[in-house]
Order: C-alpha cells, then sequence, then structure tokens
C-alpha cells in the first residue's frame, strides 16, 4: 500500500473516511445487541411480537420511510454535486426534522397502548422504543450536522466534512431500513 | 446523478413492495421477504450512496468486518438457544 | 500523561478494594467486614480494575505515546479525539466514584441478570453509566490507533517492518471496536429493563437471562485479549532488546496476534457451561477455546526462542518481562483446564477460576504495563529511574504475585468457591498464605510509585537510547519534541535488527 505524504488534503479526506467508517462499524456493533435480542424475543413468542405491531401506524411508518430514504437521495445529491449545495442540504435538514415530528406523534398516541401492555408484550415495546429511540437520538445528531455544514462555509461547496456528514446520515437511514418491516410489518394481514 | 435519482426510485419501488407483501399471508416467508429486502435497499444505500462502489478494499473490508462480526453474535448464540432444551420451571409459566 | 495519571489512581483504589478483601479472608469467621460490604468490595474492585485499569492501562497510556513514534507519525491521527477519549474516561471514573458515594454496587463485575435488573438494591445505575462511558473512550482510543497505524506509517515502513508492539496494539484496537459497542448497549438494556421493569432478560416476564450473557461474553471475553496482546506486546520488544537477539519468528507472531484477537471472539460460551446453555453449544464452544492455546504457544515459544543463546541482560523492564512470559503460562495452562468442559464444571466459579484470571491479567497485563513503564520511562520522562530499586521492585512484585495467587489454585481445587467473605476453618493456612501475599504484592506495587515519582525530579537524565534498542522511538530525544521528529525518518529494514554478538 502506498504511504500519502502528510500534509496534503487528500491524506487528510483519506484519514477522515476511514475513521468514519470504523465509527459506523462500531454502531452497527452498538445496534447489535437489541437486533439479536428482538430474534430472540420474538422467536420465543412470535404472537406477542405480531400483536404488538398491530398496534403500529403502518402509513405513518411507510410514509416516514420514503421521508427518509428521500432525505437521503437529497443527502446524496449535495456530496456528490460541486457548487451551491446549501439547498439539498437545507431540504435534507426539513426531510429529517419532518421525519422526527412524525415518529413524536406516533410516540405520543401510543403510550396508552404502551402501558396497558402485558408480558411479551411488553418486551416488544420496550424493544420498540430503545431501537426506534436509539435511533432518533443519532439522526437528532445528524440533524445538528446537517445544520452546522448549512451554517458555516462547508455549505457553499462539496468537501470532504459534507461526504463525512453524508456517511453517517446513510447509515442511520439504513439502521432505519431494518427497523420498519421488523416492528411495521409483523402479520398486517391479520390485523 | 443520473445513478443517484435511478436509485433513490428503486428503493422507493422496494419500500413500496415491503409494504404490500405484509399483507399477504405467506407464513414464515414474510419475514424472510421484509429482511431480503431491507437488505437489499441497505445495499443500495451503501454501495451508491455511500460511494462503496469507488471505494477502496479497506473501507470494503471495514464495512464487512462489522456485520462478519454480527454473524459471529447472532450465530454462536443461536447455535446454543437452537440446541437448548427448555425444562420451565412452574412459575415461568405465569405470564 | 493525562492518562497514566488517571490510571493509576484507580489502580490504587481498585487494589485497596483488594487488599481488603484478602484481608477479610485472612481469618474463617465474617469479622473485619459485613457480608454486604465485602459483596460491593469485590464489585468495585472488579469494576474498577477491569474497565478503568487493565483495559486502558497498556493502550492508553502506552499506545498513545509509542504507537506514532513507532510509525515515525507526528502525533496520532486525530489529536483532539485523543483528548476527548481521556475526558471521557475521567467522566466514566466520575461516574463510579459517584457510585462508591451513593453506597456502592454488589452485582459482581458481570451485573448477571435478573439479579442487577429486579433485586439488587445497589447504585446500578451509576455504575452501569461509569461503565457505559468509559467504553465509549475506549473506542475512540482504538478507532485512533487503527487509523493511525493505516494512514501514517513513515515511508518505507511496511506492515511487516512495524514492531510487534504495534502489531499488538493495532489487533487490540480491532477487539475494542467490534465488542465494546456490545457491551454498551448490553447494559443499556440491563439500565432499561430495571429503570421501567420490563423483562428482556427476566423469565418470569417472557425474556431469558441467557441472553444477557450471550451479549456480555461477546464482549467481555475479547476483552481478556484486550488486556493481554498489549502485554505480548510489550514483552515482544523488551526481550528481543535485552537478549540481542532478533524476535524469533516475527511473522508467525503478527500472524499469532491476529490469530488470537480472531478467535477469542468465538469462545465466549466456555464461561456459560454450567449455566444451562445447550451441550452442544458447549461443546463447540470447549473446542473453539482449545484452539486459542494454539498461536498463545506459539507466542512462548518464540519468546523462549529469542531468549535462546542471546547475551542476556537482567535489567528491570527485562524482569518483568520475563515474571510475564512464566506466569503468563502457567495462567494459560490452567486455562486448558477450564477449558474442558467436565473440569469446567467442577471447578466454575471457585478459587481457581479466580488464580487462572488474575495469573493472565495481573501475572500477563500488569507486569507487562509495569514492564513496559520500566523499558519506555527515560523516552517519556527524559530520566532514568535506579535500576537497583527497579530491580527489587520486580522480585517482590513477582513473589508476592505467586505468593498471593498460587494458593489460591489450590482453594479452588479444593472447593473453596469465590465471592463468600466465609469460609471452613480446614481451609484457612492457604487463606493466611495468599492474604500475606496480598500485602507483599501491595508494597510491591507501592514501590515503582515511590521511586518513578522520584526520579521525575532527581533521576539521571535520560539519553535518547539507554538499551541500545532498536526501533524508531529511539532515534529521537527524550523525551520526543512536539511533534515527535525533527524529520520524518525513513525506514530500510525491519524491526529488530540486533547483533547476537555485540
Amino acid at each position: 500500500m502506498a504511504t500519502i505524504p502528510l500534509a496534503s488534503a487528500e491524506a487528510g479526506a483519506e484519514r477522515a473516511r476511514l475513521g468514519m467508517w470504523l465509527f459506523l462499524a462500531t454502531e452497527a456493533m452498538f445496534f447489535g445487541p437489541l437486533f439479536f435480542g428482538y430474534v430472540h424475543s420474538r422467536l420465543a413468542d412470535s404472537a406477542a411480537f405480531a400483536s404488538g405491531s398491530h398496534h403500529m401506524h403502518f402509513w405513518l411508518g411507510t410514509i416516514n420511510t420514503a421521508v427518509l430514504l428521500t432525505s437521503s437521495f437529497t443527502m446524496a445529491i449535495s456530496v456528490h454535486g460541486k457548487e451551491r449545495i446549501r439547498g439539498t442540504l437545507g431540504l435534507t435538514f426539513v426531510l429529517g426534522a419532518a421525519f422526527l415530528l412524525i415518529k413524536g406523534y406516533e410516540y405520543g398516541s401510543e403510550i396508552p397502548e404502551v402501558l396497558a401492555a402485558k408480558g411479551a408484550e411488553q418486551v416488544f415495546y420496550l424493544l420498540y422504543f430503545a431501537m426506534t429511540g436509539l435511533h432518533a437520538i443519532h439522526l437528532l445528531i445528524g440533524l445538528g450536522l446537517v445544520a452546522w455544514l448549512f451554517l458555516s462555509a462547508h455549505g457553499r461547496r462539496a468537501g470532504t466534512p459534507v461526504e463525512i456528514v453524508g456517511l453517517y446520515w446513510h447509515f442511520v437511514d439504513a439502521v432505519w431500513l431494518f427497523l420498519y418491516p421488523m416492528f411495521y410489518l409483523l402479520e398486517r394481514y391479520s390485523a | 446523478m443520473k445513478t443517484l435519482v435511478l436509485v433513490w426510485v428503486a428503493l422507493l419501488a422496494l419500500l413500496a413492495a415491503t409494504a404490500a407483501s405484509s399483507f399477504v399471508p405467506l407464513g414464515g416467508w414474510n419475514s424472510a421477504i421484509n429482511l431480503a429486502i431491507s437488505c437489499a435497499k441497505a445495499l443500495l444505500v451503501a454501495i451508491f450512496f455511500m460511494h462503496l462502489r469507488h471505494a477502496g478494499a479497506l473501507l470494503r473490508l471495514v464495512a464487512v468486518a462489522a456485520l462478519l462480526w454480527l454473524g459471529i453474535l447472532f450465530g454462536l448464540s443461536s447455535a446454543d438457544f437452537g440446541a437448548r432444551t427448555i425444562s420451565p420451571a412452574p412459575w415461568s409459566l405465569r405470564y | 500523561m493525562l492518562y497514566a495519571a488517571a490510571i493509576t489512581t484507580f489502580f490504587f483504589v481498585g487494589g485497596a478494594a483488594a487488599t481488603l478483601i484478602r484481608l477479610e479472608l485472612a481469618t474463617p469467621a465474617s469479622d473485619l467486614v459485613s457480608a454486604e460490604t465485602y459483596n460491593k468490595l469485590f464489585t468495585i474492585h472488579g469494576v474498577i480494575m477491569v474497565w478503568f485499569f487493565l483495559i486502558p492501562s497498556i493502550p492508553a497510556v502506552l499506545g498513545n505515546f509509542l504507537v506514532p513514534l513507532m510509525v515515525g507519525a507526528k502525533d496520532m491521527a486525530f489529536p483532539r479525539l485523543n483528548l476527548a477519549s481521556w475526558y471521557l474516561y475521567v467522566l466514566g471514573g466520575i461516574f463510579t466514584v459517584a457510585t462508591l458515594l451513593a453506597g456502592g454496587v454488589d452485582t459482581g463485575w458481570t451485573f448477571y441478570t435478573p439479579y442487577s435488573t429486579m433485586f439488587s438494591n445497589g447504585a446500578v445505575l451509576l455504575a452501569v453509566c461509569g461503565v457505559f462511558v468509559v467504553g465509549f473512550s475506549s473506542i475512540l482510543t482504538g478507532l485512533n490507533i487503527i487509523v493511525t497505524v493505516h494512514r501514517l506509517r513513515a515511508p518505507g515502513l511496511t506492515w511487516f517492518r512495524l514492531p510487534l508492539f504495534v502489531w499488538a496494539n493495532y489487533a487490540t484496537s480491532l477487539i475494542l471496536l467490534l465488542a465494546t459497542p456490545v457491551l454498551a448497549m448490553t447494559l443499556v438494556l440491563v439500565a432499561l429493563e430495571r429503570f421501567f421493569y420490563v423483562g428482556v432478560f427476566d423469565p418470569s416476564r417472557g425474556g431469558d437471562p441467557l441472553l444477557f450473557q450471550h451479549l456480555f461474553w461477546f464482549y467481555s471475553h475479547p476483552a481478556v485479549y484486550i488486556m493481554v496482546l498489549p502485554a505480548m506486546g510489550v514483552a515482544s520488544e523488551i526481550i528481543p532488546c535485552f537478549a540481542r537477539r532478533p524476535v524469533f519468528g516475527y511473522r508467525f507472531m503478527a500472524y499469532a496476534i491476529l490469530a488470537i484477537a480472531s478467535i477469542g471472539f468465538l469462545v465466549w460460551g466456555h464461561h456459560m457451561f454450567v449455566s444451562g446453555q445447550s451441550l452442544y453449544a458447549g461443546l463447540v464452544f470447549s473446542l473453539l477455546s482449545f484452539l486459542v492455546a494454539i498461536p498463545s504457544a506459539i507466542k512462548v515459544f518464540n519468546w523462549t526462542a529469542t531468549l535462546y543463546k542471546g547475551s542476556i541482560t537482567f535489567s528491570a523492564p527485562m524482569l518483568y518481562a520475563l515474571g510475564f512470559v512464566g506466569l503468563f503460562t502457567i495462567g494459560g495452562m490452567t486455562g486448558l483446564f477450564l477449558a474442558s468442559i467436565a473440569l469446567d464444571v467442577h471447578l466454575t466459579d471457585t478459587y481457581f477460576v479466580i488464580a487462572h484470571f488474575h495469573y493472565i491479567m495481573v501475572g500477563g497485563s500488569v507486569m507487562c504495563y509495569l514492564g513496559g513503564i520500566h523499558f519506555w520511562w527515560p523516552k517519556i520522562s527524559g530520566r532514568m529511574y535506579p535500576e537497583g530499586w527497579g530491580r527489587a521492585g520486580a522480585l517482590l512484585i513477582f513473589f508476592g504475585f505467586n505468593l498471593t495467587f498460587f494458593p489460591q489454585y489450590l482453594l479452588g481445587w479444593l472447593g473453596m468457591p469465590r465471592r463468600y467473605h466465609e469460609y471452613p476453618p480446614e481451609l484457612q493456612l492457604l487463606n493466611v498464605f495468599s492474604s500475606a501475599g496480598a500485602v507483599v504484592l501491595a508494597l510491591g506495587y507501592l514501590l515503582p510509585l515511590g521511586y518513578l515519582g522520584w526520579s521525575l525530579f532527581f533521576g539521571r537524565k535520560a539519553p535518547d537510547n539507554p538499551w541500545g534498542a532498536t526501533g524508531l522511538e529511539w532515534q529521537t530525544a527524550s523525551p520526543p519534541p512536539k511533534h515527535n521528529f525533527r524529520d520524518i525518518p525513513e525506514v530500510h529494514a525491519g524491526p529488530y535488527g540486533y547483533d547476537p554478538a555485540r
């Protein structure tokens, strides 16, 4: 492997890229126990999980997935673009915020059902709140980063910071892609 | 740019597919389809949005390593849970 | 240096708890502390020693300083991240001290559920917060080391020209990155379960306590290698230097490090042989556990082969390193007993296990940490430590250690269980030996603290390369200037170019 001279900007970008990917690897491991806990608990009592899932808002969840996918799309355009990326960055921020607002509304409407839950259905809800909540915290951090890009000079043209934040944003999006069917789509046909 | 639009359209199409499939009773296949579609979507995001297509071997290795290690966690733990004889205590039948 | 100060503090807090435990165990009856206090003592001893001393000791103190020097870089890849990692360490430490002030925890360092989630009255949430935060500190350190090794190597420094210390820290960092997050999230689940009273791990509420054990040991077994791999790296630097011979089988040493790091992830189930996991899984885990012995044995053979026909100087670092090899071998061999299911059923939760992992962790990691501190002390501080005192300290620690922990093997074999503050009177003789050893060991640890502190102010000024060692870190001033090297060095040969004739 060729060693890159220390001072160049490309070396800095390479370092940052590797650092971010390694960080995302730890993030994947961080979510790991929750995913495994989900698999294990669901296999133990799949009926309770299905009935828990029927309390979820199918349409809100689906729309939210589309919102998040689109925000990833606008983020990708920002990274791809050369100049004047402030528009797509702003759009990314708005879509991310919209996702959180919808999610917050869902949370609010689910509380009574959660309090009534029993046994393994409680486990379903605990995992639901833990996983989507952790995802929401990540998204909130992502929103902060995008806002920082938007307000600072980095928002004027694509560069390493935009690319690195983009990697993080897409990862958070990818986590949701798994959460969505796990919680919203269990035995929908029998709901 | 054109690729990005295509990927976005593909992602939304896959979302529609996974949502629709959940209304068809297929037993265990429902989960399998959902998982497969989620993996496909995540791969699209990783390969195109996260530039793994143009990334060097090292970055790809990092991306794969995390998945491999999650596989170890899932695989060996399931090796226990799958083969275990459960002898429930009287009180664990309560809930 | 910030790390060194903070970690030393925690080492002595944890050590004080250990001394109290041994003092209580000097007599069969419960007299010095109550049962409850005893439980809190061994918990805090475990938590602090594992997460606040053993795991960060070598990578954070020596690694952060030496890895950039050894790869010929100006600094770590992300210097600010490094500082952030230190702040997280201190924050985690504050949580842990707060746990002590809030009355302590009595769950043991393993936080086994459902005791930790449903029954324990201690400050479990605070303790879990402390471990969670310090976990992120380790992750950031690991990330920094990996990027540094990948991206900042000096021109000509190829992978197989890296010193084994760098290899060891690199492999350790990989484990830190891949295992620590799993622990962090598992502890979050424990906290959530405790807080909301929902049972992911509680069988009476539809959960499974073994799920916790799997997730916990998925981290905590590789964590053993986080502690011992850097120690192996230190030994691999010291032994060739004072034997004046190149490391025997360098490539195999590097491969063995990677093999230990990866196989270490496949063996966690051997902590659960008697927990009710399936017999088939137990068999698989037992077999995989035996596999770890192969690369470990390769390393021991190669260190020994390095010594063969060397011209050996028994300086203080060398004494520590040789002590490490011996103690690690004993610790490793007794590990094989525990890897066999049939024997393990007899020995689980006895003092045999305690002795085994203290031979690996204290006999392994702490010996090498101290050896490394002595070896690189001239480079770190720019002063020489007093050699006579250094040798005396090393011998005292070696003697005290064996006196403390060897009787525990016998106690365990006789069936004395761990984590009890009382025991039958016929076991008193061995317990008295062990407690006496603990006092010697405590004195042994105070000794370096004293003379190293003294040498900081009054020690002889150190030359750039007092040991005549190879390695890039010895080619710069002692202590190194702000950016480590005046000019970035170029490397034309592999490490350990020692000539036996000289």
